[in-house]
């Protein structure tokens, strides 16, 4: 809480405090919650092929993406994706996380700016370094190449490269969401169980493994929504052949120019986002 | 807590591959803005700097970096200027429902972007607001408030009240109180939130992608299009042009806000 | 009301009034009805454990709690409801809150800039400020560049350079080690007195408050216990938290009647008569361990122990005794002799009738 109960010396005038509050309130309710609201009510309608709007609330538009089998299996591709990219991120992320935990001083400060600043910059300039990376004749062709190997896999265009590229542009979060969660972490808990006749690879499976729960679920919750609401990293790592929920919106908004199919699906990700936070919350409460 | 033992050697050696594979496309562009070849070939046969030339005579790339500055620019000033008096009236004046507040400020940074992008294209439309650069600044700015309102309140909260508590019983009135107390203190938190309003505004893609037009564009949505269709070195070379401003901004940020923690202190 | 406060002009009443002043909070009540008066040029200080109100009623008289019920007059002026800068008060605060950003000089200067004085006018004051605080040489400084004694200074010179009618201040000794603070000590009161100014102290350490101020208001659970000198305080404590709050104490509980208190295994005569379950309370130094019975003007109380225990404390000896069931604390000065009482040894405490406090009520 930002804002403690303790009284300010400051007290008096409220409409001094509403003057003050009234831009931010216009733009938030102008800017934010009008056109959230706008846009779901949009989902209730239907738009022909040419675009225009048959007036009216209905179903119609919801029943035919939720029945459609294209969109059916838009939303698995796109939920199966981004839990394997979460559960990769959990597996790559963790031992980088846990290094930090461990380090002290300058040399963790340099790691955490080096773990930070991805994401300083923009997602095409990440997204493209990956196209780079994972190109033919790009680094890893290249390097397998003077190897000896020919690469007889497409790392790029395709939903492989996705998944790499997403992966890695997501790990900064997680390795902040399980810093964070590794608070409880305490050394001394993982002695006594050293002392206690645990071996290494238990004590970090009974102990460490369990205390940085809060972490691991936070840190999932947060790449999950952030890999399946993800645009531009599919949508230039896939080459323009890869469909995933949000890549959909874009086309049926700015291309197809079917509004109420573009608010359905963008319903469609907030459904899935809501159940992911009950599914968090439900764990947080039973594993922790 | 600091743990006194340090990380075991096997934990060293993961972490650091991983690593690697985190900081892999940075490492890959910037060798790659200097190569010398025609087309995307990691490593580069030659090298030379003609892709960073090459860079201006993209008229269409040119014009976009000048409107992102000039947006970045403008976002960053009315973030902060909406947003200070907003956290102001937050966190020292106590209004009521001040927490709820709060939690609808800081709602956009919960959505995902490409539901809000097409959230405010549908509104914008209706308003005639498309491709226009103030529609795009109006867009920028619903993004970079959130973050302003937060980074703010929250350096707000941090500054013990005593020294505003003992500006008052000087004869302080409480704008006096702002202007010559709360402000010169708060002057990291400003100088952090403005620059986080500018790289967050010069860097939005999403939203922008959906607001611009034809005869206006920013420069993320027009590398977004060049990477789309042709994948040559140019884009290494912007790529390496930003994120070497990037880095001076934070170190430009870290120098006045550490020089004025150092006066706070 | 201009911010340069009130004319210095002879008033109907000077010094300051607390007229009922309470504070409630929707869980608890801070202050309960506070009544005093604090004579002009007076330094009184606010005694009691945390929690007692102390603090918060300092801060309704700087207008920095708002005031639930109740009145502040400062030298003839209602405070109540007039906001904190226009009080024309003067406050040091725990943590001296300093404006970090300020050198020494701008810091002081800060209260006169307010008063819209002409900049010859605040160069002499800010001067005179740091003479009078002893920091000469150090005006350019930041308040980082101080020591905590130092920073104490500027804090109190920013207070008295712009000549409040009224001083508070608010435990601004707490974060100095000993011997510092009892050097501040003397010179905060050193230049109180010779300002003349009316000042309030607020601590929760009673030596502080017994060697500083004219008079102590001892509170506890927001209500004033006691209002009196030091002596009065310590001589004739008006209730058991007093007697041991200020100064320590032996606590005896026993039923008395009439002239006699009887306890578990002894007896005590008291000046004033009592009935039912009181508390004697007996300062351990006005305690003597006798060594044979020594004829004395006045009444005297014997009780016969033993030796529990015996701690060299330097400059006095102390012995723990216990005399049926509970100990008392006999605390002599060391005059050098070499008999100090032994573990077991059979002793008889000695001391005068009249000071025996005797208070009603079960302890």
């Amino acid at each position: 809480m930002l804002v403690s109960a303790e009284e300010s010396f400051l007290r008096g005038s409220t409409g001094g405090a509403a003057m003050l509050l009234l831009p931010i309130i216009v733009i938030s309710l102008v800017g934010f919650v009008a056109p959230v609201v706008n846009l779901l009510v949009f989902s209730f309608q239907k738009a022909e092929a040419t675009g225009a709007l048959l007036g009216g609330f209905t179903f119609d538009t919801w029943h035919d993406v939720i029945t459609d089998p294209y969109y059916r299996e838009l939303i698995a591709n796109s939920v199966g994706a981004s839990l394997l990219i979460t559960v990769l991120d959990l597996v790559l992320s963790y031992p980088i996380a846990l290094y930090l935990h461990r380090s002290s001083g300058l040399r963790r400060t340099i790691l955490l700016v080096l773990v930070i600043s991805p994401l300083l910059l923009s997602a095409v300039v990440r997204t493209y370094g990956w196209i780079a990376i994972l190109a033919d004749n790009g680094l890893i062709d290249q390097l397998l190449a003077k190897l000896g190997i020919i690469n007889p896999y497409r790392m790029v265009f395709n939903m492989l490269g996705v998944v790499i590229g997403l992966t890695e542009i997501l790990m900064p979060y997680m390795i902040l969401a399980l810093l964070a969660g590794f608070g409880r972490l305490d050394l001394r808990a993982e002695e006594a169980a050293a002392t206690l006749g645990a071996r290494p690879f238990v004590v970090f499976r009974r102990v460490t493994l369990p205390l940085s729960l809060p972490g691991i679920l936070l840190g999932s919750l947060l790449c999950f929504v952030l890999a399946i609401s993800s645009f531009i990293t599919p949508k230039l790592l896939g080459g323009g052949r890869i469909f995933l929920l949000a890549t959909e919106i874009y086309d049926q908004a700015i291309v197809t120019l079917n509004w109420p199919v573009a608010a359905t699906l963008s319903g469609l990700i907030l459904a899935i986002f809501g159940v992911a936070l009950v599914a968090y919350t439900r764990l947080l409460a039973r594993l922790v | 807590m600091t743990d006194e033992k340090p990380p075991s050697r096997g934990l060293t050696v993961l972490a650091m591959l991983l690593f690697l594979f985190l900081l892999a496309p940075v490492l890959v562009v910037v060798p790659l803005s200097f190569s010398g070849d025609a087309y995307l070939s990691f490593p580069p046969s030659s090298w030379s700097f003609h892709w960073y030339k090459q860079i201006l005579a993209e008229p269409k790339i040119v014009s976009a970096f000048g409107t992102s500055l000039l947006l970045a620019c403008s976002t960053m000033t009315i973030s902060v200027a909406v947003g200070l008096p907003a956290a102001y009236a937050l966190v020292r004046l106590k209004v009521r429902g001040a927490n709820l507040l709060m939690s609808l400020f800081t709602a956009p940074l919960l959505l995902p972007s490409i539901v809000l992008a097409i959230a405010i294209l549908v509104i914008f439309a209706s308003l005639g607001m498309l491709g226009t650069f103030k529609g795009l600044l109006a867009g920028h700015v619903i993004v970079t408030l959130p973050y302003a309102v937060r980074i703010l309140s929250t350096a707000l909260a941090g500054l013990p009240i005593a020294c505003e508590e003992a500006a008052a019983t000087l004869g302080a009135s409480p704008t006096v109180v702002f202007y010559r107390v709360t402000l010169p203190l708060m002057l990291p938190g400003l100088v952090a939130t403005a620059a986080l309003a500018f790289l967050v505004s010069f860097d939005e893609v999403v939203l922008s992608l959906f607001l611009s037009g034809p005869r206006l564009s920013t420069l993320p949505v027009e590398m977004f299009h060049y990477v789309e269709t042709r994948t040559d070195p140019l884009i290494a070379a912007l790529s390496c042009i930003l994120v070497v401003a990037t880095l001076v901004i934070v170190l430009v940020v870290d120098r006045t806000a550490g020089l004025a923690r150092t006066f706070a202190r | 009301m201009s911010a340069q406060g009130p004319s210095k002009q002879p008033c109907a009443r000077p010094g300051i009034q607390l007229e009922n002043l309470r504070k409630t909070y929707p869980d608890n009540v801070a202050v309960d009805d506070l009544n005093l008066t604090v004579g002009k040029g007076e330094l009184v200080a606010f005694l009691g454990p945390s929690g007692c109100g102390k603090t918060t009623s300092l801060r309704m008289i700087a207008g920095l709690t708002p005031i639930t019920s109740g009145r502040v007059v400062v030298d003839g002026r209602d405070l109540t409801g007039l906001p904190v800068f226009r009080r024309d008060i003067g406050m040091v605060f725990q943590n001296y809150a300093l404006f970090p950003h300020l050198d020494v000089r701008r810091n002081i200067a800060f209260g006169l800039e307010m008063r819209k004085l002409s900049s010859a006018e605040i160069a002499r004051r800010v001067n005179e400020a740091i003479a009078l605080v002893q920091l000469q040489g150090r005006e350019g400084r930041r308040p980082a560049e101080l020591s905590g004694g130092q920073q104490q200074r500027v804090a109190l010179a920013r207070a008295l350079a712009i000549q409040p009618s009224l001083l508070l201040f608010d435990e601004p000794l707490s974060n100095l080690d000993a011997k510092l603070r009892e050097e501040m000590r003397k010179e905060i009161r050193d230049i109180q007195k010779r300002l003349g100014i009316t000042a309030i102290f607020v601590t929760h350490d009673q030596v502080e408050a017994l060697t500083m101020c004219d008079r102590i208001a001892v509170l506890n659970h927001g209500r004033l216990e006691q209002l009196g000198t030091p002596q009065e305080l310590y001589e004739r404590p008006a209730t058991p938290f007093v007697a041991s709050f200020i100064g320590r104490t032996n606590r005896l509980a026993g039923q008395a009647r009439g002239k006699v208190v009887e306890g578990a295994g002894w007896q005590l005569a008291i000046a004033e008569p009592h009935h039912g379950a009181v508390e004697v309370m007996v300062r351990p130094h006005r305690m003597k361990l006798a060594q044979s019975t020594v004829a004395s003007p006045e009444a005297v109380n014997r009780v016969k122990g033993n030796v529990v225990r015996c701690i060299y404390a330097g400059e006095v000896i102390q012995t723990d005794v216990d005399i049926g069931g509970q100990i008392i604390t006999v605390e002599q000065p060391n005059a050098g002799s070499e008999v100090t009482p032994e573990p077991g040894q059979a002793v008889e405490v000695t001391f005068l009738v009249r000071d025996s406090l005797v208070y009603s009520g079960a302890a």
